[in-house]
């Protein structure tokens, strides 16, 4: 790993994301924190979901993956089981994460797949003209739900600490620096992390606004919180409503899904698999067709 | 000539499925050739389990409808397939445990009846009711005339893990059915399966094993599947293997984290593949797709078993061929193999990996669960000496990223095959964008006409790509100038060449492998030139002849369809061709 790169280094095209949209502090971030990790834009691979956020395929220029929606997950486990010495991040949308993909979020906080997941969290669906997604507030107002959504929002940060994820934090778009701190963090630690990011849609939610968010949010420190306690943890994951934390709400240390794997603890599956020939093809034949004889 | 047909059947926990390999793999070491046919309900315990092996000196395409010796273990058993008797048959049941007088069928007094008291044996043994499949061997290795020593060989092979006691109990077992049944019937069967003086070395695995093995000879080094009949013995054949091979198999949470993970594993540059039938694949479709447009090579076994939705899990049918040509919304290439045997099933596994990574793009092997989960004896050549290279197509090495110059990589180069090369992720030089939206050639979203138009027509040219060099002609086999050609695909193949066998040649057999894309001009070109023809699917719709039909314009002449979850038997490809006027 290199020193500080320039994270101008990750810029693609400019972003066709609404003035004022949550989602370019979170751009911001993330080329910060890729920066502040020193990867080049081919030492990492994102993959990126459908939505807003997946938008930014095109903003970002990294070895990447652009998903079907709600897919980002399982393609990143995936490609982290491919490669486990390959940092592999995973940026999708509420909708994406938690309702189309919700299963494969909670599988994968089982596995402790060393993923980062950094979910933009704006409670609509933005590119589908403002519906409203699981996160969204009861009673929300969208086009979908003209009466106001009768289901309560999913509580992304219990479900992943109730579920096996080993980093858990909170961001806010409107704090970049703290957020890219947050997605270092992340990116750093061994296991699976979600890094959850509250993003006011300026276009379709006009509920949780970024003065909505300021009125709320509050920063977790060493000083008001332990994450390493899972109970505290989750006390905090059920601030929803006055007072809402942002910043590192659980962290434990677990062995991750490939840490767990002998075969490739010598090499990675891809170097075994590039390596692979056809002496190799008959040593296999000479082991498994015994049994059959 | 020996032909001879073993059914054993008995509620499921008797262990009925380990006398069927067992069985087949005495009759192989032998010197005979055996198939086996299982036939079971979707439920763990109590219910009928049956398995069939035919054993033969000449080589044993399919099962056939009539039953040698049949093998009760329970009442049950005997009514179902009493009728299924041939002439002479021998019945061994226990007639302390089942009272065949009162349901007899009279008008069958050739049949001869042998009494082993398994109950008893159980009983006087202190053995559990799993070992009544070990005992129930050792009978019938004294009634068929089998080498009991080879039985005993399988027994320590199969329990080595167990332990010396565990070995003894069982070879014990299988010692007092062999006396029993001796005490009982001196004379045993009329026809008998000695151990042969000579005997050429066959492999006796079922098309999941093949799968699997051509899986693992391929380089493959991720699996990944959600359980599912009749798929699960490949996700269970690879589980036990990959620690010993190097894989890694991922039993996901559903079948859409299966390809996706699959597909991730796959554009990170390894070699992936997914199992699963028709429902495990109705969830996989959308992401079919995107392998379609990212190009990202995927292998995947399609085990078809009778629908719609959950319909007849245990049993078989050929009714998603259609549903496989066309599965994943839009247009991209792919590619459809399907194996009509265990040697086959091995060979298209291979070449699938291949074309895959050759054309980037999913690559089906498309079977059922009578060719998956039915076991064969083969040549050992068809495996071993099966000749393929390991060809990982326009795949970009580090030192060939390396000469490009900074940032020229594109992903989706614009090329006269319509292949382009492909970078794995984490190279330097490798910056790319596998997109499943429409791109241009770095990647890069678009949705301008011009460019659309161009990535379509190079998508769309690795078909024309692909049927010029790598599509295979459907093979004929029999007599060239046969008055009636039977056309078929995948595990029809087994009963069609039996029929052929059984019959003396009387017609030809044209044994559709590569399915899709159809080279329509070739293809066209064979079918115009058949006489008289026979369809015979294992569908309600024959799909293969709609398929061919779409293509060519052909309608095929006569159609024998079989769709009530159970094969096609050789027996009624003879009945129907003597309908044609064939034989």
């Amino acid at each position: 790993m290199m020193e500080t790169t320039n994270p101008n280094v990750f810029a693609g095209y400019f972003p066709t994301w609404c003035p004022g949209c949550g989602d370019f502090g979170i751009w911001a971030s993330i080329k910060g924190a890729l920066a502040k990790l020193g990867y080049s834009p081919e030492e990492m691979a994102v993959v990126f979901g459908i939505g807003c956020s997946g938008n930014m395929n095109d903003f970002l220029w990294v070895d990447s993956f652009h998903a079907l929606h709600g897919r980002a997950v399982p393609n990143a486990v995936g490609i982290k089981i491919a490669n486990h010495k390959l940092p592999v991040l995973a940026i999708a949308g509420d909708g994406d994460c938690y309702g189309e993909g919700g299963n494969h979020l909670i599988h994968a906080c089982r596995g402790n797949h060393d993923i980062t997941i950094l979910v933009h969290d704006n409670r609509v669906y933005g590119l589908t003209t403002g519906q409203v997604a699981p996160t969204g507030l009861k009673g929300f107002k969208a086009k979908s739900t003209p009466q106001g959504v009768i289901e309560v929002p999913v509580n992304p940060v219990a479900l992943a600490i109730t579920q096996g994820a080993t980093y858990v934090a909170q961001g806010f778009a409107g704090d970049i620096n703290h957020l890219t701190d947050l997605i270092v963090e992340g990116v750093k630690h061994k296991g699976l992390s979600l890094v959850n990011v509250f993003q006011p849609c300026v276009t379709f939610n006009h509920v949780t606004t970024y003065a909505w968010y300021r009125e709320r949010l509050y920063k977790l420190t060493v000083q008001n919180h332990d994450p390493k306690d899972m109970k505290k943890a989750l006390d905090k994951s059920l601030e929803l409503d006055a007072h809402i934390p942002i910043g590192l709400i659980y962290k434990s240390e677990r062995p991750t899904y490939t840490d767990c794997l002998p075969q490739i603890s010598k090499e990675t599956l891809v170097d075994a698999g590039l390596g692979f020939t056809k002496d190799d093809s008959s040593a296999m034949l000479q082991k498994f067709v015994p049994e059959f004889l | 000539m020996i032909n001879l047909t073993v059914k054993i059947g008995g509620e499921a926990g008797f262990g009925i499925m380990t006398t069927g390999l067992f069985l087949g793999k005495i009759a192989t070491r032998s010197g005979y050739h055996a198939f086996e046919y299982t036939e079971y309900p979707s439920l763990i315990r109590g219910s009928h389990n049956v398995v069939g092996v035919r054993i033969s000196d000449e080589k044993t395409y399919s099962q056939e409808e009539k039953v040698d010796v049949l093998l009760c273990l329970n009442a049950d058993t005997y009514k179902r397939h009493i009728s299924e008797m041939k002439q002479g048959g021998m019945v061994v049941y226990d007639r302390d445990k089942t009272d065949i007088n009162s349901i007899k069928d009279e008008n069958r007094a050739d049949l001869v009846y042998v009494h082993v008291p398994f109950a008893k044996i159980l009983q006087e043994g202190a053995f559990p009711t799993v070992m009544l499949n070990n005992i129930a061997m050792g009978a019938l290795m004294y009634l068929i005339g089998a080498d009991f020593g080879i039985l005993k060989n399988l027994i320590s092979e199969n329990f080595i893990k167990k332990g010396e006691e565990v070995i003894n109990k069982n070879v014990n077992a299988s010692q007092m059915g062999y006396d029993k049944a001796r005490e009982s019937d001196t004379e045993g069967y009329k026809v008998k399966i000695p151990k042969k003086e000579s005997i050429s070395s066959r492999m006796y695995l079922s098309g999941n094993e093949a799968v699997g093995l051509g899986t693992l000879a391929a380089g493959c080094k991720f699996y990944v599947a959600y359980p599912m009949t009749p798929a699960s013995a490949l996700l269970h054949y690879l589980a036990a293997k990959a620690e010993k091979s190097g894989m890694v198999v991922k039993h996901a949470e559903d079948e859409i984290s299966v390809i996706n993970m699959a597909l991730g594993a796959s554009w990170a540059g390894v070699r992936s593949m997914v199992g699963t039938s028709g429902g495990g694949f109705a969830l996989m479709v959308e992401s079919v797709s995107l392998a379609g447009i990212t190009e990202t090579p995927i292998v995947i076994a399609m085990v078809q078993r009778p629908g719609p939705a959950t319909g007849m899990p245990t049993w078989t049918e050929q009714g998603d061929l259609l549903f496989i040509v066309h599965a994943g919304h839009g247009e991209f290439p792919k590619i459809v193999l399907s194996p009509g045997d265990v040697g086959e099933a091995y060979q298209l596994t291979t070449e699938a990996f291949n074309l895959a990574d050759k054309y980037q793009t999913p690559v089906f092997i498309l079977s059922d669960k009578y060719l998956q989960e039915g076991k064969q004896s083969i040549d050992r050549k068809e495996i071993e000496e099966y000749k393929f290279d390991i060809n990982r197509g326009k795949l970009l090495t580090a030192e060939k990223l390396e000469v490009l110059p900074k940032g020229g990589y594109k992903r989706y180069l614009l090329t006269e095959d319509g292949i382009s090369p492909r970078a794995i992720p984490g190279l330097p030089n490798s910056l790319q964008q596998a997109n499943s939206y429409e791109h241009i050639e770095d990647g890069h979203t678009t949705e301008d006409a011009q460019e659309r138009i161009k990535q379509v027509d190079k998508r769309n040219r690795k078909i024309r790509t692909y049927l010029s060099a790598d599509f295979k002609m459907p093979q004929l086999f029999g007599p060239k100038d046969a008055e009636l050609t039977i056309v078929s695909w995948g595990s029809m193949k087994g009963p069609v060449l039996q029929a052929m066998q059984d019959c003396g040649n009387k017609f030809n057999y044209l044994h559709f492998t590569h399915l899709w894309p159809l080279d329509k001009e070739k293809v066209s070109q064979v079918l115009k030139s058949l006489r008289k023809t026979l369809l015979v699917e294992n569908n309600s719709t024959a799909q293969l002849g709609q398929l061919l039909q779409m293509v060519t314009g052909v309608e095929l002449d006569n159609k024998l369809l079989k769709y009530s979850g159970r094969p096609v038997f050789p027996e009624e490809i003879l009945a129907r061709i003597k309908e044609l006027g064939i034989g």
